[in-house]
């Protein structure tokens, strides 16, 4: 029993590195994927920034993570560490996912919102950040949980390169007596426990918002 | 005030406005009028830079405020911040006094009881008047309204009336697209006819005693 829980705890500690990746995979994610969307509704940059998420989409992520981790010190001569290799890949995967999500949430807002802000002198700046985006975060909204979702679970990829995540240190559990029932197990268990928590605050925030719309 | 020059604009191969020209002179109110289809909304808007014209152009000198059909009011903001969020965006204009002069619009509209309100939580009628009272808020030299009554109730088209008056007096040109014959008659000037997107005729309802009746003829004929 306590082998058992000993083994638990050192398949779940693995969960550290995992949130770390999906915090700043996030992050980036977000950040790049709203500069594409709106970057591609300038004429000069939206063949550029389809063609990058196109490629992306149509490129398997494991791949993609191989190629960071293994070509750019060949290329650029510098190293990556699994975890800045975890963001960077992911982060960039995760933007492609997010500008198309974008990209609907602000094709269904009504053309008139843009002309709105336009006739009232708002500058472009401002009409993103206070008009446009706040509405379509909130009608995405689901949407961008459901991708955040996706991508903690693509994490686990990380453990192809190395790195010591929950998914890597159950295939290491597992190895120890070639007995992989119980620790795939577990680590099926941490990660369903993330996404269930991943839900619920975005659940939380989601009815937050909804009540603070309808006062 | 504002000049309307040959003005052609097309959607595809439908030709909606056919060689438009127009003179507005400040503190006028101008009403179009004519049936759906004819091109009134479409002027409008390229009046207010909404839409580009094929040839012609519009000169206008001073700020216009447009006043949307589908009021367009931003859902995620409280009446009273969809009312001072653009002035304030400007660093010269005092908050205070932006607050207090939204809230006198909304007196004077009758729903400042509303201001905290999101305009999901709105009657139609509301939302027309926090449209307007919003396109009000940046001190427009030209005032372009599209349908402002359409949906109201008479007391309602008669206070927007009344508010677009008192909006005149303040040397505030006035331009206002609408199927309401009686509205057009008691508030304008000049009423405009369109038909297929070219000007019929004009009518001015303080020298024409029977304005309505050639206005009701106009849509007589288009009928037939």
């Amino acid at each position: 029993m306590s082998k058992f829980i000993s083994n638990f705890l050192y398949i779940a500690s693995g969960a550290t590195l995992t949130l770390k990746i999906l915090a700043g995979s996030i992050l980036i994610g977000l950040s790049l994927g709203v500069l594409f969307s709106i970057l591609r509704r300038h004429k000069i940059c939206k063949a550029v920034v389809c063609g990058v998420v196109s490629v992306i989409r149509g490129t398997p992520t494991m791949l993609q993570i191989s190629i960071v981790y293994f070509t750019l010190p060949s290329l650029f001569g510098f190293n990556l560490g699994i975890l800045a290799t975890g963001i960077i890949a992911l982060g960039i995967n995760s933007a492609a996912y997010v500008s198309e999500i974008l990209r609907a949430g602000i094709e269904s807002l009504p053309k008139g919102q843009f002309e709105a802000a336009y006739t009232l002198g708002v500058p472009s700046f401002y009409m993103w950040k206070d008009i446009i985006l706040p509405q379509v975060v909130m009608n995405i909204f689901p949407a961008l949980i459901n991708e955040t979702v996706t991508l903690l679970k693509e994490t686990a990829l990380i453990a192809t390169i190395g790195g010591m995540d929950i998914m890597r240190k159950s295939q290491v559990i597992a190895a120890e007596k070639y007995e992989y029932f119980t620790p795939l197990c577990t680590a099926a268990f941490v990660y369903y426990v993330l996404v269930l928590l991943i839900e619920f605050m975005g659940k939380k925030v989601e009815r937050k918002r909804l009540y603070a719309k309808n006062l | 005030m504002l000049k309307i020059c040959n003005v052609s604009k097309y959607f595809n191969d439908v030709k909606v406005l056919d060689e438009i020209s127009l003179h507005v002179t400040r503190a006028s109110i101008v009403g179009l009028a004519g049936h759906s289809g004819s091109g009134k909304s479409t002027l409008l808007r390229c009046i207010q830079g909404l839409e580009t014209p094929e040839s012609g152009h519009v000169d206008c000198c001073g700020k216009i405020g447009f006043m949307f059909q589908d009021f367009q009011l931003f859902p995620h903001m409280t009446v009273l911040r969809n009312l001072v969020y653009a002035p304030t965006l400007k660093k010269k204009t005092n908050k205070m006094q932006s607050i207090a002069k939204a809230e006198a619009l909304l007196n004077d509209l009758g729903i400042n009881e509303k201001k905290d309100a999101y305009p999901e939580s709105l009657s139609g009628g509301q939302k027309q008047r926090v449209a307007l009272a919003r396109s009000l808020m940046i001190d427009p030299d030209v005032m372009v309204c599209d349908e402002p009554t359409s949906g109201l109730d008479i007391a309602t088209t008669n206070d927007v009336s009344a508010l677009l008056k008192r909006v005149n007096k303040l040397n505030v040109t006035i331009i206002v697209a609408s199927h309401d014959l009686d509205f057009l008659i008691k508030l304008c000037d000049r009423i405009v006819l369109l038909k297929f997107g070219k000007i019929t005729t004009e009518v001015s309802p303080s020298q024409h005693a029977e304005t309505s009746l050639l206005l009701k003829s106009f849509y007589d004929s288009i009928s037939n």
